[in-house]
């Protein structure tokens, strides 16, 4: 199993057009890039072609990934999630998420931050279990399946406003619980 | 900064972040985020923040290995063909070549020979070096006698600012470069004393390079055109 620092150096090989790089750097990380693009849509041709338009990205953007505090699989997964999220709601095709990966690795956080984050991102799962058992089900269900508000709010039988006031409160308490 | 929500700005942008990083804002409020994101660094903190607070749930994906095929079809939309040797077999782009072309080359051969040097007695091979689309086609001609490649282009052309470089490869060997194409539509060369014994077993090939060549020594751009060697 790669280490996230030599994730990190394949990551800055690919920038510079390394193919054997590439190649490497699917082989270590495909797998998890492909389960969370399955875990999104559900259905196995749609996850990889996602799948590959993610590592298409990866493969154009990789020259804006520099070690910024941001975990090389968190960037990678990142862009894997919002492609899926964006095949997902087709509609949507006019906004283009490339800016995500692109923002995520501008003005990031100092290494200080983010090894706060890191340290509060072991504690999440405890800060959902704390959350009532359905608001926490609401937050898995925006992050690991993509569920918009209006999915969110049939899946839990609620109006779309009560699911809204809902996912804003838990993910203040989340964030309050996180920073403990 | 504050002409919204004077009094909790930080608090109302971090909830605004993690909508943004949940995918759960519409189009146009996605959009109008992004927008602020290049300018404002505190927002895009914050949205770096929740990114790293809810990637904790990463762990929760089970992971799942996607069919080989994919990682073939990622590279081929990526470079053009498979990287790993021996691809140059594995397109599969010479078994197009059909018997009718290949007869047609062998007319070409002929009488491009009994043009320059008169009636030729050592054995000739020719390869029809295409694209899958035939948007690039040569023809390419092995006088024996001479080690001379003749290299006729009769379709296609190097894109604007690039140019075509020929390829030989034998078995799986990796690609000897025989030169960069110049832009007339024949050229010659002469085969390197390496490869000429094994001729016929010869794969040919034309990659997207940039001027010059590749800086390499092998193919870095994608290989447009692949034919194999046969006795006429």
């Amino acid at each position: 199993m790669a280490t996230a620092h030599d994730i990190e150096d394949l990551i800055a090989r690919v920038a510079l057009g390394d193919r054997a790089a590439f190649s490497k750097l699917y082989d270590n990380t495909s797998a998890k890039l492909f389960g969370v693009v399955l875990r999104v849509l559900n259905d196995r041709a749609s996850a990889e072609d996602a799948v590959q338009d993610a590592y298409m990205k990866i493969w154009r953007h990789a020259g804006r990934y520099s070690a910024n505090g941001m975990s090389p699989m968190t960037w990678m997964i990142t862009i894997a999630r919002n492609t899926a999220i964006d095949r997902l709601r087709q509609t949507r095709a006019t906004v283009d998420l490339d800016h995500v990966a692109e923002h995520l690795t501008a003005p990031g956080p100092n290494p200080e931050q983010s090894a706060v984050a890191a340290g509060e991102a072991r504690r999440i799962a405890a800060c959902l279990d704390e959350l009532e058992q359905d608001r926490g089900a609401a937050v898995r269900g925006a992050y690991l399946e993509g569920q918009s508000y209006a999915d969110l709010a049939a899946r839990f039988n609620v109006p779309l406003n009560t699911m809204r006031t809902w996912l804003r409160r838990s993910l203040q308490s989340l964030q309050e619980c996180m920073a403990r | 900064m504050s002409d919204v929500t004077p009094d909790t700005p930080r608090e109302d942008d971090s909830l605004l972040a993690a909508e943004y990083v949940l995918r759960l804002l519409d189009p146009a409020e996605e959009a109008r985020v992004a927008a602020r994101l290049a300018r404002e660094p505190a927002l895009a903190a914050a949205v770096a923040a929740w990114t790293a607070r809810l990637s904790g749930l990463d762990a929760e994906v089970v992971e799942a290995t996607p069919r080989a095929a994919v990682k073939v079809d990622l590279e081929r939309r990526l470079f053009g063909l498979p990287q790993r040797a021996p691809f140059w077999q594995r397109a599969g782009l010479w078994q197009a070549v059909s018997l009718a072309s290949l007869a047609v080359a062998g007319f070409l051969a002929v009488q491009s020979l009994q043009l320059s040097e008169g009636p030729a007695r050592a054995p000739l091979f020719v390869s029809e070096i295409a694209a899958e689309d035939q948007s690039l086609r040569l023809l390419a001609v092995y006088d024996s006698a001479a080690a001379e490649l003749r290299v006729t282009r009769t379709a296609g052309d190097a894109a604007e600012g690039r140019v075509l470089q020929l390829w030989a490869i034998a078995g799986d060997a990796p690609p000897v470069s025989l030169g960069v194409l110049p832009s007339d539509a024949t050229t010659a060369v002469i085969l390197p004393d390496a490869l000429r014994a094994g001729v016929a077993d010869l794969v040919l090939a034309v990659s997207d390079e940039p001027p010059g060549g590749s800086p390499t020594g092998l193919p870095t751009g994608a290989v447009l055109a692949v034919g194999q060697v046969n006795a006429l």
